[in-house]
């Protein structure tokens, strides 16, 4: 043993310094992503070598924030936009001048790159409802095309999700629905779909695996979920509704990188045209941010940029999205991941109720079904109150302006939600049953 | 006159350094160590518990809105009850496994006592994958239950699938502990019962169980706290209205700096601690060196031959409950596409074959890092089980107390307390910062898995009749001697179960160690596994290297299993007058 | 006396005779016991005395159940027992460890095998009390085993056993944890208990004191076979063979031949005997029955004091004849006659009683 550890503490001696020109990436991507890149980075800059670190998002941004006094990361390399955001507010990307041709400032309404110029876009990802062909064959189901058709009925306990706060692309679909919809709409929209899961899972991976496995039968996911998932030859088909989120996945050079010439010539390869042809890699299926890389796309391969793709889409509001980030997570979490039991005993009470009566026109029924969806649909904050700083600093520990008043802790203002929440789902709960014996 | 001379220099020695025995010695570098890995990191980390989240100062503030918020209460009630069923159910799975093999002559006890073992290795992720796909709402069993009788059995749904997954995972703690104390028993408590006129179940009641109990109750509290701070089955399950994950959730969450986190951390540490404590004070005066080892331990009974079927269909059953969970692992590691079905569509060795081709350095590191670990690990456990059991030195149920609480500790926090204590600390040599250096991995495992390794020295040593040592010492052996010749080879036995258990969970561990992997080229197997389940593609690759994971690790535990019964044939005396 | 009141309550014991038929047992490969036929009359104290490894303790334990199963009969009273389990058999065991179940007290430890005989806890407390009267330790009942000294961890035992009453009383080597004064003390008590009792009581000892002094009859076994089986005096007035000689108390075994009305010893000399063996080829010679002389004389056996050893009540010398090395013992008295190693002596032999071996 002793033998062993003293081989392998020399072997890393030997290698620790024979790698001088080492370029260190830190990414939530997946080996099928990274390997790829990898591998026609080394080919493209032979004095360059790739060392990938795989993290998931909240990992990494944790390990940048720790090592900031000793920084031995070069690139950070991730999906969720909200992660370099937190990495920039706390100064540790840094600001590189990138050459990079032939990428349009947006897509859609979503901007390609950070406006600032802490980190680009270099692939698009748009969220679909990825299904799986032989549960919905076994359980007879239609298939839900748009966001609304998954509040109906017939898909009680069939949708799966993760929760916006652990995966900053389903926040960016959340947030989508809030301003496509409107702020009271989108919640309810939201909760009527939450209404129907057997799952908010905590990873945006466990959402896949779920639809893969069988174990749900619609899961709203980011595309390349689907897509991959699909080229790995799972029973699993994918589809934009009309009203998608774009998402850029990003990268950045970290502040005070080790290797500062080595991450720039990365992040210029990704988002070169050669680059770019890597997502196309049955194994990647991301969607390039160069319009011109979907020349080489195979048959069927969804362009972003074509203007048949999501032609609902809004006018996305970035400062809007940012000046609530953490509070509509936190209502998210409040209101349905945490209380998913409470809500769907209600949904399915008013699911019940309103089978029951289709057809009645039972007046006292119907007004208490009515009652019992508005409490539902009930929230405990307006659409004002979510933009207001005094809410949402309740979230930010390193508050903006150090003055703002705030109207609590964290916790205090949850417990209120809470408690708003749990009992407006029980009286509904209520309310729906004894329409339903009506 | 020489003599005098060396009496004089002794008695200079002695006020030279009062009292301070290697015993003393050892403890103080013991708890050194532990502050330096365990305690100071994560007091780092979860400080921000008593700080006002605003002003940074002091508070207790946090707490109170702990206490006051419902979900909390919820969460914390859901934990208590999820850990006490799990403690429950896998008394119900151990109980007849440890008596069936350790009361009777039985052929294939080392292979039981393996089998029964590997429910422990269950890989991050692939586990719970192959586990909803065998007993999920869709998953084999239900598809099949639907498919003939047209019910489902949530076995999966909500706590219920917690505690199902919690007791099968983590039964066999109660396992070994219960199997090597019902084999210290001597064998003449039980005849005295017989010949009383007690027999079968009652006997076992009052008197084996009983005796047992030490042994018992150090597995089912390791199971209770374990269960209590385990964040990954639930949030895999998507239960999270449970204490750990919703201080994973709160920690974890970027950007968001929730104090709330740290403050379900503190408690959850602060309850570990209280739990033990616990069972120390339930199980005060309870310590029955009933056995003088060599002294026979529980005869073996011959089976007749009805009975024989019979326990070999009640120990069949619950080893294919509880493998269930690793033959789902070998059909996703063979099987092509396996979605909405009984059985994958087909099945093929590609998995294999990509694992051995892309990934056998995670293999290697995963031997080098879990083996290390362990090895430190039963050093540690059993010198902190003498110092706690055979010496009076002050403090001395602090260090069990502070390597105890190792099992409370967030794997997630221990790996931000490593990067936050450690990571500008430059190692010599060019090695780097310590944080991103190989070994802090090995030390971050070692520390997480110290408090089984410690449980099992200790429940090992609590039988060891101190006659025993003390015949030594009256043959001349010192105090440093009697240990080495007579303590640690009747100890083997506790210290190799220790070493087993962590040295096979430290091979499937991932929640420290993936904050400190620096390089995927050090990376240890639990990490590769974690790679491949981030992709579709990746889930039967996954499957496979968690199958070489279980398949590493159980030959490595029935090898010990085969030292430990031959170790037991060779030292076993025949009592006298047969 | 209470012990006396617990006697008129408990007197509807019933004990038992025991007989053991042609009973064989092995570990294994190995044989352990061989054609055991023995018959114990009820109330009898009986013991089973040999060295370790001679079988006695698998032979208790076998009337008690435990153990590979037997080849044979064994009757208690009436009943064929081989094929019954321990807890049916109503034989009490005292075990040499004592086995003292240390998760109960005194009084739970007493109260065991009553309770697992359903008896009204009524019942259960009059006899616990009573039982641990009897060994004079009701004051200790709720102390736990681990606080009693090792003779009161015996009679803990004992009354244990006791309280179930049982038809046969079985003690495995009750006494070789104590010390030697309670020992003796433990022994009397014992004795005198069974007395009281009337309880078929079977003692294994490899002490052969031990057994001499309690025992109406005894069992000497060697090798898994019976070797001898009578009252103690009469095995060591008349033994069977060597081993049995041996065995009780100390013996010189000179070889020799039958000459008429004496023996020839090898070492050519000539002791008178009065009983006669055909085919007599040893004589067994107690080292009390020789006295010493220093004037040599016609029919003295003649030899050297090699060993002198001063054993209280007496002078034991090892003299080294032409028959070989010969025990002798005698009295000792203050300013008596002594002879100092190396001393040349006589040796007069009271043979005519002497034992014969074939």
């Amino acid at each position: 043993m002793r033998k062993l550890l003293l081989g392998t503490a020399l072997s890393l001696i030997t290698l620790s310094a024979a790698s001088a020109d080492v370029v260190t990436v830190v990414t939530s991507f997946p080996q099928d992503l990274t390997g790829p890149f990898k591998a026609a980075f080394e080919e493209a800059y032979p004095e360059h070598q790739l060392e990938v670190v795989n993290r998931n998002t909240n990992a990494a941004v944790a390990f940048l924030q720790e090592t900031q006094g000793s920084n031995t990361t070069d690139i950070f390399w991730a999906s969720a936009p909200d992660a370099f955001e937190v990495l920039k507010s706390q100064n540790l990307l840094a600001k590189v001048d990138i050459a990079a041709e032939g990428i349009p400032d947006s897509i859609g309404s979503y901007p390609i790159n950070d406006p600032d110029g802490f980190y680009y876009g270099f692939a698009a990802s748009g969220y679909g409802i990825m299904y799986n062909t032989r549960y919905v064959d076994a359980n007879e189901l239609p298939i839900a095309q748009e966001w609304e058709d998954l509040m109906g009925a017939e898909y009680n306990g069939h949708v799966a999700m993760s929760s916006p706060s652990r995966s900053g692309t389903t926040h960016l679909t959340v947030e989508t629905l809030l301003q496509g919809d409107g702020w009271e709409d989108g919640w309810a929209k939201w909760k009527w779909i939450s209404g129907n899961m057997n799952t908010v899972t905590e990873r945006s991976f466990g959402v896949p695996d779920a639809v893969n496995s069988g174990s749900a039968g619609f899961g709203i996911v980011i595309d390349f979920f689907g897509l991959a998932s699909k080229a790995s030859g799972f029973p699993v088909e994918l589809v934009y509704p009309s009203v998608t989120a774009i998402v850029p996945a990003n990268i950045g050079i970290v502040e005070n990188a080790p290797s500062p010439a080595g991450a720039k010539d990365f992040v210029e390869f990704v988002l070169s045209p050669q680059g770019q042809e890597v997502l196309l890699n049955p194994a990647i299926m991301r969607l390039p941010v160069n319009p011109e890389a979907y020349a080489n796309a195979p048959e069927g391969f969804p362009n972003p940029f074509d203007e048949d793709f999501a032609p609902g889409a809004i006018i996305f509001d970035v400062d809007k999205s940012g000046a609530r980030y953490n509070l509509v997570n936190s209502l998210f979490d409040v209101m349905i991941t945490y209380r998913l039991d409470e809500l769907r005993q209600a949904v399915s009470a008013v699911q019940r109720a309103e089978a029951a009566h289709a057809d009645s026109s039972n007046e006292e029924a119907h007004a208490l079904i009515a009652e019992a969806r508005a409490l539902i649909e009930a929230l405990p904050i307006t659409e004002e109150q979510s933009l207001d700083p005094a809410y949402a600093d309740v979230f930010q520990v390193a508050r903006k302006s150090a003055d703002t008043e705030v109207v609590g802790r964290q916790a205090e203002v949850e417990q209120e939600w809470d408690s708003f929440t749990v009992d407006n789902y029980r009286r509904a709960r209520e309310l729906a049953e004894q329409a339903a014996s009506l | 006159m020489s003599a005098t001379n060396s009496a004089s220099s002794r008695a200079l020695r002695f006020t030279l350094f009062p009292r301070l025995s290697g015993a003393a010695v050892v403890g103080i570098l013991i708890a050194i160590l532990l502050m330096a890995f365990l305690v100071l990191p994560v007091a780092q980390v979860i400080y921000v518990a008593f700080l006002d989240a605003r002003s940074g100062t002091l508070t207790l503030q946090n707490f109170q809105d702990f206490f006051n918020t419902t979900l909390f209460q919820q969460s914390f009630i859901n934990s208590f009850y999820v850990s006490a069923m799990s403690v429950v159910v896998a008394t119900i799975i151990a109980l007849p496994l440890a008596y069936i093999t350790t009361r009777f002559n039985f052929a294939g006890t080392a292979l039981i006592q393996s089998l029964g073992f590997i429910p422990l290795i269950m890989p991050p992720f692939v586990g719970a994958v192959a586990m909803s796909l065998l007993f999920g709402r869709n998953g084999t069993v239900n598809l099949l239950l639907n498919q003939y009788f047209g019910f489902r059995i949530p076995f999966m749904e909500g706590l219920n699938g917690v505690i199902l997954v919690q007791s099968i995972h983590y039964f066999p703690f109660i396992l070994i502990n219960l199997s090597a104390a019902l084999r210290n028993i001597d064998r003449s408590m039980e005849e005295a019962a017989q010949n009383l006129g007690a027999s079968g179940l009652r006997l076992f009641r009052r008197i084996v169980f009983p005796l047992a109990m030490p042994g018992y109750l150090a597995g089912a509290a390791l199971v209770f706290i374990k269960v209590f701070d385990d964040l990954g089955t639930p949030l895999l399950l998507n239960v999270n209205t449970m204490l750990a994950p919703q201080a994973y959730l709160r920690i974890t969450g970027v950007g968001i700096n929730d104090p709330m986190g740290y403050v379900i951390s503190f408690i959850l540490v602060a309850f570990s601690v209280f739990s033990l404590w616990a069972s120390f004070l339930f199980m005060r005066g309870k310590d029955y060196a009933t056995t003088q080892k060599g002294g026979g331990g529980l005869s073996k009974r011959q089976l007749s031959r009805r009975e024989k079927i019979l326990a070999y269909l009640v120990i069949f059953l619950i080893l294919a409950l509880v493998l269930s969970p690793h033959f789902g692992l070998v059909l996703l590691a063979f099987g092509t596409i396996w979605s909405f079905s009984p059985l994958p569509d087909g099945f093929t060795l590609q998995h294999f074959q990509t694992v051995f081709t892309e990934s056998t350095q995670y293999i290697y590191n995963t031997l080098l890092y879990a083996g290390s670990a362990a090895v430190l690990d039963v050093l540690i456990g059993s010198a902190i089980a003498y110092i706690v059991i055979r010496t009076g030195l002050p403090g001395r149920k602090w260090l069990d107390y502070m390597a105890t609480a190792a099992l409370a500790v967030p794997g997630v926090v221990l790996g931000i307390g490593y990067l936050r204590m450690f990571h500008g600390i430059q190692l010599p040599f060019g090695m780097g910062p310590m944080a991103s250096w190989w070994g802090i991995i090995i030390i971050a495992l070692m520390i997480r898995r110290l408090p089984y390794a410690l449980r099992s020295c200790m429940a090992a040593l609590q039988q060891l009749s101190l006659a025993l040592e003390e015949a030594a010492e009256n043959l001349g052996a010192s105090k440093s001697r009697t240990i080495r010749r007579i303590v640690v080879p009747l100890m083997a036995g506790g210290i190799l179960a220790g070493f087993v258990t962590s040295f096979a969970t430290a091979a499937v561990e991932l929640s420290a160690t993936i904050m400190l992997v620096s390089r995927a080229s050090e990376a240890p197997l639990a990490y590769g596994i974690y790679l491949y389940m981030q992709s579709p593609a990746g889930r039967g690759a996954g499957a496979a290297l968690g199958i070489l994971a279980v398949v590493i690790v159980a030959l490595g535990t029935y090898l010990s299993h085969r030292i430990i019964e031959r170790e037991r044939d060779r030292t076993v005396i025949p009592a006298s007058g047969q | 006396m209470t012990q006396t009141a617990y006697r008129e309550n408990n007197m509807k014991r019933e004990t038992a005779g025991i007989r053991i038929e042609d009973l064989y047992l092995s570990f294994g490969r190995t044989k352990v016991l061989a054609g055991i036929d023995m018959e114990i009359e009820p109330g009898e104290f009986f013991a089973f005395l040999g060295p370790s490894g001679s079988g006695k303790s698998t032979l208790l334990r076998a009337i008690a159940g435990f153990g590979p199963r037997p080849k044979g009969r064994i009757l208690i009273g009436d009943r064929e027992v081989v094929d019954l389990p321990p807890w049916k058999r109503n034989v009490g065991m005292v075990f040499q460890s004592y086995a003292l179940w240390p998760h109960m007290s005194v009084r739970d430890n007493v109260a065991f095998g009553l309770q697992e005989r359903r008896l009204p806890k009524r019942e259960i407390d009059t006899k616990v009390e009573a039982a641990l009267e009897l060994v004079g330790l009701l004051d200790l009942a709720e102390r736990m085993p681990s606080q009693l000294s090792g003779g009161q961890q015996q009679r803990v035992a004992l009354a244990r056993t006791i309280a179930i009453e049982p038809q046969v009383l079985l003690l495995d080597e009750p006494l070789s944890n104590l010390d030697a004064a309670l020992r003796v003390q433990m022994r009397r008590e014992l004795l005198s208990l069974q007395r009281k009792l009337q309880l078929t009581t079977i003692f294994v000892t490899h002490d052969q004191e031990e057994a001499n002094t309690t025992a109406d009859r005894m069992a000497v076994l060697d090798g898994g076979v019976i070797q001898q089986v009578g009252p103690p005096q009469e095995l060591y007035d008349h033994p069977a063979n060597a081993f049995v000689a041996g065995f009780l108390g100390t013996a010189n075994i000179l070889d020799g031949q039958l000459q008429e009305d004496a023996f020839l010893t090898k070492g050519g000399h000539r002791l008178p005997i009065t009983r006669a063996l055909p085919e007599a080829k040893r004589i067994v010679l107690r080292p009390q029955n020789i006295a010493l002389t220093d004037q040599p004389a016609e029919g003295l056996i003649r030899g050297r004091i090699r060993h002198r050893e001063f054993l209280g009540s007496q002078i034991r010398y090892l003299v080294e004849t032409a028959d070989g090395t010969i025990i002798v013992d005698r009295l000792h008295e203050p300013d008596g006659l002594d002879y100092p190693a190396g001393s040349d002596v006589s040796l007069r032999v009271d043979s005519r009683n002497a034992p014969l071996l074939p």
